[in-house]
């Protein structure tokens, strides 16, 4: 649907069950741990290899006395992505076995504040850039956690394209219309 | 010709929200019935109901002036040193790209180009442009202004493409526990413009436009 006036999106829905999402939202989670405990990237100069994970990039800017970015790097590319996938889950499970979840409306309204914040795409675009710029002077691997972080980044943009805001509620209204009755 | 050939009149005015007394909340969408008092809650998603979002323009106008001073630092600081055994080296955002440009890397260098230089500058433009067409109630087009608006909204994202890629180079570009590539403060600069822009565009509320378009 779309304003006459300005022509923005006013929402959009689509067919599928909360099963879909569910499944994203595994999956996704499978691929978060994955992105997490193996390295991110390796580089090789003059024999010695050095490697950093996920959470190493936002520590190195703590170590050097930027705190705040290290908060912002952890929170735009770990924190809000795993709070979506986990938020996701903690109230669609129950709402599947046609249960209500405490805190549900507020779930879902920080559910659609935070999506402007989860910035995987971003993330990976930025490793690819820092790759580039290293290849000039030392040799440089991608690692698991970096394949990992991509596949990551396309069930996350699968889950956010399952879930327009809209959809939450129709679920819940379909839920609720099957309860009712009975 | 005869004014009965020209087809029937157009309707022109349209039924908006308010003048019909529905409200919509900014959070689910929800479309509500307006009741007497100012504030009241979404009956679906318990978010706050608003006409308007309240002080829309002035904190939007606040977070864009401090972003539009920080853009000078953000661009004119280093963001980064890198040191050698015979020299150090300082980076700002723009020598960044012009030695990946040397590097003949040209695609990286000129995503990182836009994304670090030309989208933060086009989203202060952009948002300077609009709070000042609002606040001067002179808004000509605001169909395109608010497809500028909301292009600015969906790129704005990915300025912090830097801040990212310099989280990765100071934590790899290390021995032992000597770091090679130093952060520096242009880089706070820089990651303050990308963040206070984006929450600018998100206390943004649209409908401004529209309020200026038909009262001006």
């Amino acid at each position: 649907m779309r304003c006459i006036r300005c022509r923005a999106e006013l929402y959009r829905t689509n067919d599928r069950t909360p099963d879909t999402a569910i499944a994203l939202a595994v999956s996704a989670l499978a691929l978060f741990i994955l992105a997490n405990v193996y390295p991110l990237v390796a580089m090789t100069v003059s024999g010695s290899t050095r490697m950093t994970t996920l959470i190493g990039a936002a520590e190195a800017f703590y170590e050097q006395g930027y705190g705040v970015l290290a908060v912002l790097v952890a929170f735009t590319a770990l924190l809000v992505p795993a709070i979506q996938v986990l938020t996701l889950l903690y109230v669609l499970v129950p709402l599947r076995l046609g249960r209500v979840v405490r805190g549900q409306n507020l779930l879902f309204r920080l559910l659609t504040a935070l999506r402007p914040w989860g910035l995987t795409e971003v993330f990976m675009l930025g490793a690819v850039v820092a790759l580039v710029k290293l290849s000039a002077q030392a040799e440089v691997s991608p690692g698991v956690s970096l394949v990992a972080y991509g596949l990551l980044m396309i069930s996350i943009a699968a889950l956010t394209s399952a879930t327009p805001s809209e959809q939450y509620w129709l679920w819940i209204k379909a839920q609720r219309h099957r309860a009712g009755p009975s | 010709m005869t004014t009965s050939d020209a087809a029937p009149p157009r309707a022109v005015a349209l039924a908006t929200g308010r003048s019909l007394g529905l409200l919509v909340c900014t959070r689910c969408r929800a479309t509500v019935r307006a009741i007497g008092e100012k504030q009241s809650l979404c009956p679906r998603c318990e978010a706050q109901l608003f006409v308007r979002r309240p002080h829309s323009l002035s904190t939007t106008a606040a977070l864009v002036i401090t972003a539009a001073v920080l853009y000078i630092p953000a661009n004119l600081l280093p963001v980064m040193s890198t040191h050698e055994i015979l020299s150090d080296d300082d980076d700002t955002i723009l020598s960044g790209v012009i030695s990946l440009a040397h590097q003949g890397s040209w695609p990286i260098a000129l995503l990182v180009f836009f994304a670090s230089i030309v989208v933060p500058l086009l989203k202060l433009v952009a948002l300077g442009d609009i709070l000042f067409a609002i606040w001067r109630r002179r808004v000509r087009n605001p169909r395109q202004r608010s497809r500028l608006f909301r292009m600015v909204e969906f790129v704005g994202r990915w300025s912090m493409l830097d801040v990212f890629a310099l989280s990765l180079l100071a934590s790899l570009v290390q021995i032992q526990s000597l770091a090679l590539v130093q952060v520096r403060p242009g880089a706070f600069a820089f990651a303050a413009v990308v963040v206070l822009t984006m929450l600018a565009a998100q206390s943004f509320d649209e409908r401004l436009l529209w309020d200026a378009a038909t009262h001006g």
